[in-house]
């Protein structure tokens, strides 16, 4: 399987970029086409049943700032930071988002064999929303765990031990 | 990477027009309740020649000029918009299942109508208005939009009501 940044409709966007960020209407909305699978398929494994809350404010953040971006080619990376930011927020709604290394204690690992498993999301719902975050940007996005790290703002250390400690732990959950 | 099927979530309809109105300087929204099932809603709603001009008192006229299926399903139709106050306005439109984007052939103005099923009535179904003057100087008509877009709000709820 394709990482899910490669697979989302991505490429050649630094013209629609910029026609969105000169106000065009149908440039942000085919922006918001483009994007929606991927920033679904973070919301999703990350905040569940609010999935769909997260992918709407992800996308309300993305179009009020998007004149912010300086760098069309940036903005995967620049939609994936807002996403894991608004799918950890609506996972824990009435609490900050700032990643200590404590937040990632008892992490949960990769999901292991996944492909057998058939409740997902009853293994995931299991786990502390930011250590489902560190999974999927492992795991589904494919980030290297240093860039893991950096997104979360936490060592790579710790990304490495927690994401060892996480799969043991999914392992658990899903072997129930 | 695994082949996990992870859990994903959408971008609704009216989530599609939230964010729009959220990057649209100036943007008037509103939203409302149609006691009406989705689909006789949404169909009636896309009738745009009947729809459009009944629910907004602004509009006079609107005529279908042409129409086709682009490749991703979606329904792309040009329009001309005749206003009570004289002056015509061509329209590139864009409809999906739940969601039409309007857009002026000059940026002058666009029009965002959306719903979906209310998730606590299915015999109901929620709609979102947006419009805008999308250029940055309109900001302060967002006041003004407000009303406006409230006003054609209950004007397609009335109609589709009807």
């Amino acid at each position: 399987v394709e990482p899910i940044g490669a697979a989302a409709p991505l490429g050649g966007v630094h013209d629609l970029v910029r026609a969105a960020q000169g106000g065009d209407p149908s440039a942000m909305d085919e922006l918001l086409r483009a994007l929606a699978p991927y920033v679904g398929r973070i919301c999703g494994a990350i905040a569940l049943d609010r999935g769909d809350d997260a992918v709407q404010e992800t996308f309300i953040a993305v179009l009020r700032s998007l004149r912010s971006l300086r760098d069309p080619d940036a903005l995967h990376g620049w939609v994936r930071r807002i996403a894991v930011r608004e799918a950890v927020r609506a996972a824990r709604p009435g609490q900050t988002v700032a990643v200590a290394p404590d937040d990632l204690r008892d992490l949960p690992a990769t999901l292991p064999d996944l492909a057998a498993v058939l409740d997902v999301r009853a293994a995931l719902a299991e786990l502390p929303p930011l250590h489902r975050a560190v999974l999927v940007l492992r795991d589904l996005d494919g980030l290297a765990e240093a860039e893991v790290a950096q997104l979360l703002a936490v060592p790579e250390g710790t990304v490495k031990s927690r994401l060892h400690r996480a799969r043991a732990a999914a392992r658990e959950v899903l072997s129930r | 990477m695994s082949t996990i099927d992870w859990p994903t979530a959408r971008l609704t309809p009216i989530a599609r027009a939230r964010a729009l109105a959220a990057g649209l300087p100036g943007a008037g929204y509103a939203e409302t309740t149609i006691d009406r099932p989705f689909v006789d809603a949404w169909l009636r709603l896309m009738d745009l020649e009947r729809s459009v001009p009944a629910a907004d008192r602004l509009v006079r006229s609107i005529r279908v000029r042409e129409r086709e299926v682009l490749p991703d399903g979606a329904e792309r139709l040009q329009v001309t918009s005749r206003s009570s106050l004289g002056p015509r306005q061509d329209f590139d439109v864009r409809i999906e299942p739940g969601f039409c984007l309007m857009q002026e052939t000059r940026r002058l103005f666009v029009v965002v109508m959306a719903a979906e099923p209310d998730p606590h009535d299915p015999s109901a179904t929620r709609y979102a208005h947006v419009e805008a003057v999308p250029r940055r100087f309109a900001r302060p008509l967002g006041r003004i939009l407000d009303r406006i877009v409230a006003d054609d709000a209950q004007g397609f709820r009335r109609h589709l009501e009807a």
